[in-house]
């Protein structure tokens, strides 16, 4: 019965979407405010609904109930808990589910929290919300529903893929689909503001804390995904351009160019062109992401569905969402005044700059993409544009963008001052030259780039602490007064310092952890001793074990600095007899920020084996970067000047003009 | 009954979830202030700006240059408030947003649900359907019980014991076999357990008796001499080995005295005919109406028909009484008296078969089968 309830539910979901999408949407266009405040309660309803639902398949999946085609296709009896509960999202048709809940989780956010809204935006952008929502759930009802039923179940289900049964899996998809699937609202902001004809500064205030909450969950979710690639992988590698990352990737370029574009738009009134489109290119992005991933256009770990029928669908979905805002857009341009203007050098002026390398990267990636994709489709031709494609488009256009970072929040809005933001990073700027000497002492003529690299982190780290230190004036005012001023510091302030902090943390990981690493392939015999960067790595021996759905060859390794043993790793390879999958567990050691990585290859008869040693000098630092960054997003989030309303329409009103307390 | 009134109770929930909110008259005190909002934004953005300026972040001259610029802003939106009239709301839209909520909404969930789902279909959790009563699970269920019983207790030789042949008449030989290893290793070998196993591995390696199975069939015999299966499978072995004159041999030894309806004789016939040796000819060894009986029944009255069939029917049973018979002689009886329209009769001569048959699961199978096929209740 629950099953059932909870496919009912779905459906009833699907019906409340027809409604929310046409009621409140027209009610906006005639201003009728009855038909309009029909949009919260609504989210709100359908978001317990697909709650309920998703609950269902849960439990359908917790008690084994192989009567549903979903679990007997993707759960076994004897699988622990802990992945019965991550395969209701590990399969195509559950991570739809989850798509929905999330969908409709940002939509009754907006309902419930959205009452500093003028109620006609509100409304317009709850019915845009139910378009998608509707979509994806006729999709889902249609092609890929979750509760198909087998009237006399087999005994036993067919087990999950054993890749996905990792801890890992466990939490990537869910933070990355927050990430993916929050841009929506955004979208759905921009869309409402269209339709409705008013596009302006207060529009990109209300818009900014729903940008920051997705941008900071897909940083977590695609930094998680590629820690998880990197032990599991066994390569050592923590990022491939694989196109499922890149899917991932795309829109938070996109969106990271949309919440600074929002910013000039909230505070000049400018930008309205790059920032509605933005908004609209981000959501479309995941929606191809989306499209790439279950179309079976991409052979991969994430590609579930290999069916061309729901490939269509959803490619049928993304031309009329993509197609239909863009139209929207060409009708609505008109309206779209420039604002304030400003010179080149000045606060916008190093905003447009971000603007264009981020999207000029996200076209990059595109291309890279979506190129070998175009190419096999048309010609048959089949080539794989790999690493060194993106390294020389992406890197270069990273270069610039990072040494721009440290001016774009010192600069004065409207007419900024070279010379006297440059004055403000004297500091920054020696220590960043110092750093790059002293790299390049240590290493000598032997790297030539990477103390470049490091130095250009470290100037992005340092500007970041400038631009803090110069906003409270601490060398003015003298320490005790400076930190007092620090406190009073707005949220977004400290948001964008923490962020950009991070992204210098996460580029100086990148540069030390690729020119600086030592690798070692080699084949190794019980006893064999190797020194990788001071670090003697032996080999004691591999013995077999069994697990509990899996065998696997365990090797055993002692890492010993200067004959003291730090540490023992036990590096595995894996073989699912269930699906006949090997993988491959990496033994990682970690020192501080550093990392030694052993993955074990193919054992050889006389019981020596091919083992990858590495030594991964500040590798930490790329994920630590990521946590910074996200960091920046709740800190901005946390801002009081963009706290979203409290549920209480009367107490509220009172409270608007004061909510402006002397900070 | 409980999904219907579940799903009754949701469909009213989301229907009020769109009747609240349009029947509900709002004053003008209480409607969301539309232009009041962008006003307030950009109030906030004054209070930022002078801000800075107490801090320094802009000087005097950005200062004044951005408020002029708010301030333009903040008028404009109060510009549009104060030119906002108060709209006619449209009672047609209402209305129909009433119909939706009422009629289309319940209407369209439910139709497409039941053209979707299965509201018949109960849960089924794996462990609910292991523990539910024997007689309603599907074959599949009971092996899965047992398996699971014996994942948890290797050791029962009896729960292999049950499993093997259940296994072998699935269509999974390799399993079967194993079970017989099982059974054989925990509750000792018996000529039928051997050969049972032989048989297991012989299925599973595409009827080609192994080495293995040959020393199964092999060590039946030593227990056995005159098994008939275990011989079968030998003779069989040195057929596909090329040993002509020794599987003629061994052929024709098995087939001396042999009941002709036993199920393995024509195959070993075939066999020996495939090899060159000459089949003997069989005697009838089971008692039957000869062809005589039957011309002579043939050519009577009904009446005297009958009266002969039952003369047949009571020597038979009288036999079986006496001297006990073959559960196909069983079954003949127990069909023959349910033909008759005797049922009470049948009934009684099924009890005596499974009586007869105790212990021996083949035959109380076999027996089960012809009552169950005739209508008969087993008790």
């Amino acid at each position: 019965m629950i099953v059932e309830l909870g496919h009912y539910a779905l459906v009833l979901a699907f019906a409340l979407t027809l409604i929310q999408s046409v009621v409140p949407v027209w009610g906006a266009v005639r201003e009728n405010e009855r038909l309009m405040a029909v949009a919260p309660p609504v989210s709100i309803a359908m978001f317990f609904l697909v709650l309920l639902s998703f609950t269902a398949l849960t439990i359908a999946y917790l008690n084994s109930d192989f009567s549903v085609q979903n679990v007997w296709e993707n759960s076994h009896s004897a699988k622990p808990l802990v992945y019965k509960i991550t395969g209701v999202w590990g399969n195509h048709e559950g991570s739809l589910l989850l798509w929905a809940l999330i969908l409709v989780f940002f939509g009754a956010l907006v309902g419930y929290f959205g009452t500093n809204l003028p109620a006609p935006l509100r409304a317009a952008t709850l019915g845009v919300q139910g378009w998608v929502t509707a979509g994806f759930l006729l999709f889902m009802l249609s092609t890929s529903n979750p509760f198909n039923r087998i009237p006399n179940p087999p005994a036993e289900g067919n087990d999950l893929n054993p890749l996905l049964q990792d801890i890992g899996l466990a939490i990537h998809p869910p933070l990355l689909y927050v990430g993916y699937v929050g841009f929506s609202i955004t979208f759905s902001f921009a869309v409402a503001a269209l339709i409705l004809g008013r596009i302006d500064a207060a529009w990109a205030r209300w818009v900014r804390p729903w940008t920051l909450l997705a941008w900071c969950f897909l940083t977590l979710g695609i930094s998680m995904g590629s820690y998880w690639a990197y032990y599991e992988l066994g390569w050592g590698g923590w990022w491939f351009w694989d196109p499922v990352e890149n899917a991932s990737f795309m829109p938070w370029l996109a969106g990271t160019a949309l919440l600074h574009s929002a910013i000039v738009m909230e505070k000049r009134d400018a930008l309205k062109v790059w920032t509605i489109l933005l908004a609209i290119f981000t959501f479309s992005l995941s929606l191809l992401g989306t499209f790439l991933v279950r179309s079976g256009v991409l052979t991969s770990v994430h590609a579930f569905a290999t069916d061309p029928a729901r490939g269509v669908f959803i490619l049928v979905l993304l031309c009329l969402f993509i197609g239909g805002s863009l139209s929207l857009f060409a009708w609505r341009a008109p309206l779209l005044k420039q604002g304030g203007l400003f010179a080149p050098i000045s606060r916008e002026g190093a905003l447009v700059f971000n603007n264009l390398f981020l999207t000029a990267a996200c076209a990059a990636v595109l291309v890279g993409t979506l190129y070998p994709l175009a190419l096999d489709a048309v010609t048959g031709e089949k080539i794989s544009v790999g690493p060194p494609f993106f390294n020389l488009t992406f890197g270069p256009l990273m270069i610039p963008l990072l040494m721009a970072v440290p001016y774009g929040p010192i600069l004065a809005w409207k007419r900024g001052d070279l010379l006297a933001a440059s004055q403000r990073l004297y500091a920054a700027f020696g220590l960043s030259i110092l750093l790059t000497l002293f790299t390049f002492w240590l290493w000598g003529m032997e790297k030539v780039l990477a103390p470049l690299g490091v130095g250009l982190a470290v100037w992005v780290m340092a500007g970041a602490v400038a631009e803090i230190v110069t906003r409270v004036k601490l060398t003015e005012v003298g320490l005790a007064r400076g930190f007092a001023r620090l406190k009073g510091l707005p949220g977004s302030a400290w948001g964008t310092a923490t962020a950009h902090f991070g992204i210098g943390v996460t580029a100086l990981g990148i540069v030390a952890s690729s020119a600086f690493q030592e690798e070692k392939v080699l084949t190794m015999a019980p006893g064999d001793t190797v020194n990788v960067s001071g670090y003697a790595v032996t080999f004691d021996g591999a013995a077999p074990r069994q697990g509990p759905n899996y065998i696997e060859d365990v090797g055993h390794f002692t890492v010993r600095q200067a004959g003291v043993v730090i540490a023992e790793l036990d590096p595995s390879k894996r073989l699912y007899p269930a699906r006949q999958m090997p993988t491959t567990e990496a033994g990682i050691h970690t020192l501080i920020l550093s990392q030694i990585y052993v993955s074990l290859g193919e054992p050889r008869d006389t019981g020596a084996i091919d083992v990858r040693i590495y030594y991964k000098p500040l590798i930490t630092l790329i994920w630590i970067g990521t946590l910074f960054m996200a960091l920046g997003a709740v800190f901005s989030m946390a801002d009081r000047r963009l706290r979203v309303g409290a549920p209480k329409p009367a107490a509220r009103r009172k409270a608007v003009p004061q909510a402006a307390p002397a900070e | 009954m409980l999904l219907w009134i579940l799903i009754a109770a949701m469909t009213a929930a989301a229907s009020l979830a769109i009747l609240v909110p349009l029947s509900r008259r709002r004053t003008a005190d209480q409607q969301t202030p539309t232009p009041a909002a962008d006003e307030a934004v950009y109030r906030q953005q004054l209070d930022e700006i002078d801000r800075d300026l107490e801090r320094g972040l802009i000087d005097r001259t950005a200062a004044d240059a951005a408020r002029t610029e708010i301030a333009r802003r903040l008028l404009a939106a109060n510009e549009r408030r104060e030119a906002e009239a108060p709209r006619h709301q449209s009672t047609v839209s209402l209305r129909t947003g009433q119909a939706l909520a009422i009629l289309a909404l319940p209407a369209f969930a439910l139709g497409l649900y039941i053209f979707l789902g299965s509201p018949n279909l109960p849960d089924q959790p794996l462990s609910a359907r292991l523990e539910a009563p024997t007689e309603n699970q599907t074959v599949e269920e009971l092996v899965a019980r047992v398996e699971r019983h014996l994942a948890d207790n290797p050791e029962d030789g009896q729960g292999w014991a049950v499993i093997a042949p259940v296994y072998m008449s699935l269509g999974n030989p390799q399993a079967s076999a194993r079970a017989y290893a099982n059974v054989i290793r925990l509750l000792g070998p018996t000529v039928e357990r051997v050969t049972d196993m032989g048989e297991a591995m012989t299925m599973a390696n595409d009827g080609i008796v192994s080495a293995s199975a040959r020393s199964a069939f092999e060590r039946a015999v030593g227990m056995d001499p005159t098994a008939v299966k275990p011989r079968f499978f030998l003779a069989l072995a040195l057929g596909q080995e090329g040993k002509t004159d020794e599987a003629i041999a061994a052929w024709e030894t098995l087939l001396e005295g042999a009941d002709p309806r036993e199920p393995w004789v024509p195959v070993a016939r075939a066999e020996l005919e495939r090899l060159g040796g000459t089949p003997p000819t069989l005697a009838e060894t089971l008692r039957g109406p000869s062809r005589e009986d039957m011309d002579a029944a043939a050519q009577m009255s009904a009446e005297d028909r009958q009266a002969m069939i039952a003369g047949m029917v009571e020597g038979l049973a009288a036999r079986l009484q006496s001297e006990g018979g073959s559960p196909a002689e069983w079954q003949r009886l127990v069909r023959a008296y349910a033909v008759m329209g005797e049922p009470d009769k049948a009934h009684a001569a099924l009890r005596q078969a499974r009586d007869a048959f105790g212990t021996d699961q083949a035959a109380l199978g076999q027996i089960n089968a012809t009552a169950r096929e005739l209508g008969l209740t087993v008790p």
